[in-house]
Formats: structure tokens, sequence, C-alpha cells
């Protein structure tokens, strides 16, 4: 594996799809890594630093919502950019860009995704 | 002794009378006062009658005492004082010996405190925001406050079943003629016609006129009208109804959407691994598709029978058969995978109304997340207790397991649309489901949770709720 990589942690409840994002972005360059809720996301955002965290919203332990206000109230890791993934509400898009207590994430991709536009967004934020 | 008495007769008898007594001569000059009369009215001498009762300068107009100087007849009447009092006056003509009316003597009793009271029970009976009547044995209606009028229409002189029904027969559980037979008070609730037409829901208390008779002539009945509060009720239901299509609507788009995410995870796994040759690839690709099919299926068959918007189908069941049935149906499954199923407490009592299906379908949503949360336990001993039993004229089934519990957001959220903690094995529809039958049933359902020490489910549907929805039906 390419230790220049960019490395891409991916936070979702469902192992499907941490399975085919992780799949997407490894055949295209990138590393990935994944945890199943907010809580766990926080831990490997700590640890590993990663370059551009996809997000789901809706998680049964700790939210996505949740871990957004943990990244925004974290310095050190507080600049890296999100892309939220998820099957929640378009509405939500507005609600969240206007947040005071959370950064405005970098895109917003309703599930399922559209492949070629998810990873040139990918591209385009990582470059 | 008797001469005492002659004396005592003659000279206190007139002051000891609890009546205002006086006497008036032709001139309406008062010639004779007892002490009773000048305490209320003070000194009498030398006045004329209207000076010392009405403290006024010339006659009352139409004087009934003048009257009755006039024909020489006895009368009674009732006299205001100082707009506050009031007096029943009996005036007795004293004629001489040419058949003349010489005197009128008038017996007056105060009856300001009896007048007072009349007067606030009046306001009352018509004030009062409920209908009242006043009914005879034979159920028909002597007396009725403005309120039934307006709503039943003209009421007094028929029977109640008419004014309130526009029936010909008394209803098959008339409370009133339950208070004419055991002098108690009765309450029941029923659906009347207005004077228009129109349903009128009310709750009547029927009360007898003298309480604790069985023989009593008159029964008051006191009715509430509880149609707008219908009214609201159903507005209520059909707006939480249609809350809770939309919230399914959009909880079915968010499990579809990432059913779909999945589908399409596993068709560009395998159909890289097809492109690249990798069998692994191709097999994790297929059983990722296999995978969210499955989910599909299982949606859709828990969103059927979540939307089936039915009334329950009530049968006489024996509840304990019921548990019996689903420990059956479960021990072995529980077993292997190592969690204990206990029979707990079986009083149900007799056969009582239930939706056979539908509870059983409750307590399977329930047995099976109490096993789901003891295999999500590191606790020793996993086990899972049913029990059912009546307390307070309800029957109540229980789930208790000692597995994982709950925190206080997932308290807040089991019985939403869609949600569960299972991932991807849950659709997060089953207490939603358990929860809306056991709302059809007119029950509730109560939970009881603790993180790390486990939950207990219980259901409690009262059982004259089920009585009623049986007669109904």
């Amino acid at each position: 594996m390419n230790t220049e990589a960019k490395k891409v942690l991916i936070v979702d409840d469902e192992a499907d799809v941490l399975e085919y994002l992780s799949s997407l972005l490894e055949d295209n360059g990138y590393r990935a890594i994944t945890a199943m809720d907010g809580r766990e996301g926080m831990e490997k955002v700590r640890v590993e630093k990663p370059d551009l965290i996809c997000l789901d919203i809706t998680m049964p332990e700790e939210t996505g919502v949740r871990m957004l206000r943990n990244l925004h109230d974290d310095n050190a890791v507080s600049s890296i950019p999100v892309i939220i993934v998820s099957g929640v509400d378009p509405r939500f898009k507005d609600f969240i860009e206007h947040r005071k207590q959370v950064n405005p994430p970098a895109a917003y991709f309703e599930k399922p995704v559209n492949q070629q536009e998810f990873l040139s967004a990918v591209k385009k934020i990582l470059s | 002794m008797i001469n005492n008495m002659e004396e005592w007769l003659r000279l206190k008898i007139l002051d000891e009378v609890p009546l205002l007594i006086a006497v008036f001569d032709r001139d309406r000059n008062i010639t004779y006062a007892n002490s009773r009369f000048s305490g209320k009215f003070g000194d009498w001498t030398n006045k004329k009658c209207y000076e010392a009762i009405k403290k006024a300068s010339a006659p009352c107009s139409g004087c009934e005492v003048n009257n009755c100087f006039k024909d020489g007849l006895p009368r009674k009447f009732e006299e205001t004082v100082a707009h506050r009092d009031y007096l029943m006056v009996h005036a007795i003509p004293v004629f001489d010996s040419q058949e003349r009316v010489t005197h009128v003597i008038t017996m007056s009793d105060d009856i300001t405190d009896i007048r007072t009271e009349q007067m606030e029970c009046a306001i009352f009976f018509e004030r009062v925001p409920s209908y009242i009547s006043v009914i005879r044995r034979d159920l028909t209606i002597i007396k009725a406050n403005d309120n039934l009028r307006d709503t039943f229409g003209e009421c007094v002189e028929k029977k109640c079943y008419q004014a309130y029904k526009k029936r010909n027969a008394p209803c098959e559980k008339c409370p009133a003629a339950l208070s004419f037979s055991d002098g108690q008070e009765h309450t029941a609730t029923h659906v009347g016609i207005a004077q228009d037409g129109a349903e009128t829901h009310y709750i009547v208390t029927t009360s007898p006129l003298i309480k604790g008779y069985k023989d009593c002539q008159y029964v008051v009945e006191i009715m509430t009208d509880i149609t707008r509060f219908k009214a609201l009720e159903a507005e209520k239901l059909e707006a939480e109804r249609l809350a809770a299509v939309g919230q399914t609507v959009a909880g079915l788009a968010h499990t579809v959407k990432n059913i779909l995410m999945g589908i399409e995870g596993g068709m560009y796994i395998m159909s890289s691994g097809i492109e690249n040759n990798r069998r692994d690839r191709i097999h994790k690709g297929w059983n990722m598709l296999q995978r969210n099919i499955e989910k599909v299926s299982s949606l859709v068959k828990d969103f059927l029978s979540f939307a089936k918007g039915r009334k329950p189908e009530l049968k006489m069941v024996n509840p304990n058969d019921l548990v019996s049935e689903i420990l059956e149906l479960y021990t072995e499954t529980a077993r292997s995978i190592g969690v204990t199923l206990k029979r707990g407490d079986m009083s149900g009592g007799d056969e009582i109304p239930l939706d056979k299906e539908g509870i059983h379908t409750c307590l399977t949503n329930l047995v099976s997340n109490a096993i789901d949360a003891c295999q999500m336990s590191t606790a020793g001993e996993p086990m899972v207790v049913i029990s059912v039993r009546e307390e307070n004229g309800a029957i109540v089934f229980e789930v208790k397991d000692n597995g994982v519990g709950m925190d206080y957001d997932v308290k807040q959220k089991v019985f939403t649309t869609f949600f569960t903690t299972k991932g991807g094995k849950g659709t997060g529809l089953g207490l939603l489901t358990t929860s809306k039958i056991v709302q059809e049933h007119g029950g509730k359902i109560y939970l009881q949770s603790e993180q790390g020490k486990g939950s207990i489910f219980r259901v409690e549907i009262p059982k004259e709720r089920l009585y009623a929805m049986m007669a109904n039906s």
C-alpha cells in the first residue's frame, strides 16, 4: 500500500457501507480506515489523524452530529474536512450547514452515492 | 299551675311564636305587634304599616292587607323588604258583629335563608355548563334547565329516552332506573341525539332526590356534554396518525437508502472482482447482495405487519395459554444460544377478550428482543422471564431480561419508527408494532431499563376496555 496515500476515515454503523466505501476508495488509491460509530470515530481520528472523514449521521451509539461537534471542539482535529454520507432527509444539509456548533461539511452526499461524483469530491477536497 | 300556664299563654305566647305578628286597623295603623316584629322593624308605635315595615311615606300599590280589608278573605303572599329580606305573610281578617273587617292580623315567617338558597340553586340549575333534569319514576322529565332545552329541545313531560335518544323505548343500561331501584348514584356514558340531529356524547350521573331510599320518587340527572372532547380526541388521533405516516415514510426512505447503498456496494465489489478476476471479491460482493436483499424482504414483512391498520379481533382467550405458547416456541431457540427462558408468575386468571394473533406478535417481539439483549450482554447466566397476572382490573404481561439494558437516549427512542440498536439485523419496527397493537387493545406499554442490568417491558390492558370493545364490535 502506498504510504503517501491520503488517509480517509469512514464512519458508519452499516458494515456493508464500510465495506463498499473502503473498497471504492482503496481501488482509487486512498487508504481507508473504518469506525462503527461516533465514539470509535473520534478515537480513530485522534490516533490516525486522517486527511478526510466520511461520516454517516444516524448511528445508534453516538450520532454523526455529536461527532461533528466533538471535531469542532477539538482544535487538534477541527480542520479535518468532513464529507457527510447519509440517508437522512436532504433538508438536513441546510440545517447542518448553518449550525454554529459544527464546521460546515466539505460535501454532502445522500445514500446511495453516485460513485463518480463522490470520487471527484474526495479528489477535489484532498488536492 | 294551670292558671300559671294560662297566664303565660296570654302574656307570652305571641312573643315566643317564631313569627312576626302585627295587627293593622283600616287606616293602616299598627295597633299591636309582637316583640319579634319590633326586633326586626324597630319601634312601631304611632306608625302606619308602610312606615314601620317599608320605611316608606306612602302606602304600597296593590297592598295585600288593604285587599284583605276589601274582600274579607284570608291570604298568603310573599313580601320583599329592603331588597334583601323575604317574608311569607299570612293575613287574616278580623270581623266585628256586622261582619265588617275591623282589623287584619299578619303573621310573617322570615324566609330569607330559604329564598337565598333557592335563588342560588336556580342560578346553579340554569348556569352550570351541564344538562340538568329531574325525572319521575316513570322516566318522565318534570324539570329541565335551559342548557338541556337548548340542546335537546323542549323535554318537560317527555320520557327521558324520547328527549335524549329520540326513541320510544328505555335505554338498556339506564342509570336512572338503577338509582330508582337502589337509591344510589350511578354514572354512565351515553350517546344522544340533539334536536338538530347531531350525535351528542355525554356522561350522565343520576342522583336519587333522597339518597339511600329505594322508593324515591325523583332522580336528578346531571349530564356533561363531552361531544367536543370526543371530536378533539378524534382529531388528535387523526393528527397523530398523519404524523406517524409522515415519520414512517421518512424512516422508510432512510432505511431503503441504506439498503440501496448496501446493494450498490455489493454490485461494485462483485463487478470489480469479476473485472480483476478476484474470487474473494466476487464472493464478498455476492454476500453483500444477499444480505441486503434479505433486509428488503424482512423490512417489507415487518412493514406490512405494522401497517395492518385493523381493529383487534377479540375472542375469549386464556392469557396463560398465550404465554405458554410463546414459552414453547422460544425455549429451544433461546437454549441453543445459551439463554434460559423461564416461566414466571402465571396468574392471568380466566379467559378474556384478546386478539390472539396481535398479542402473540407483541409477546414474540418482546421475547426475541429480550433474547437479543441477553446475547449482547457479557453478564453470566443470561435469562428471560415471561409472566402474566391480573392487577387492578388489568391483564399484565411482563417480559424481563438481565441483558444489556438501555441508556437514557435509547430508552427515549425505542418506540419510534425505524430505531434499532441491532445494526443491519433489525428493521426498527418491532417495538413500534408492539406498542401499536397494545394501544389498539386500549392498553399501555411500560419500559423499565438500566444499562448493564437489563430491561422489563410491561404490557397493561384494562379488562373493562376489552369487554367494552367486544360489546361494541
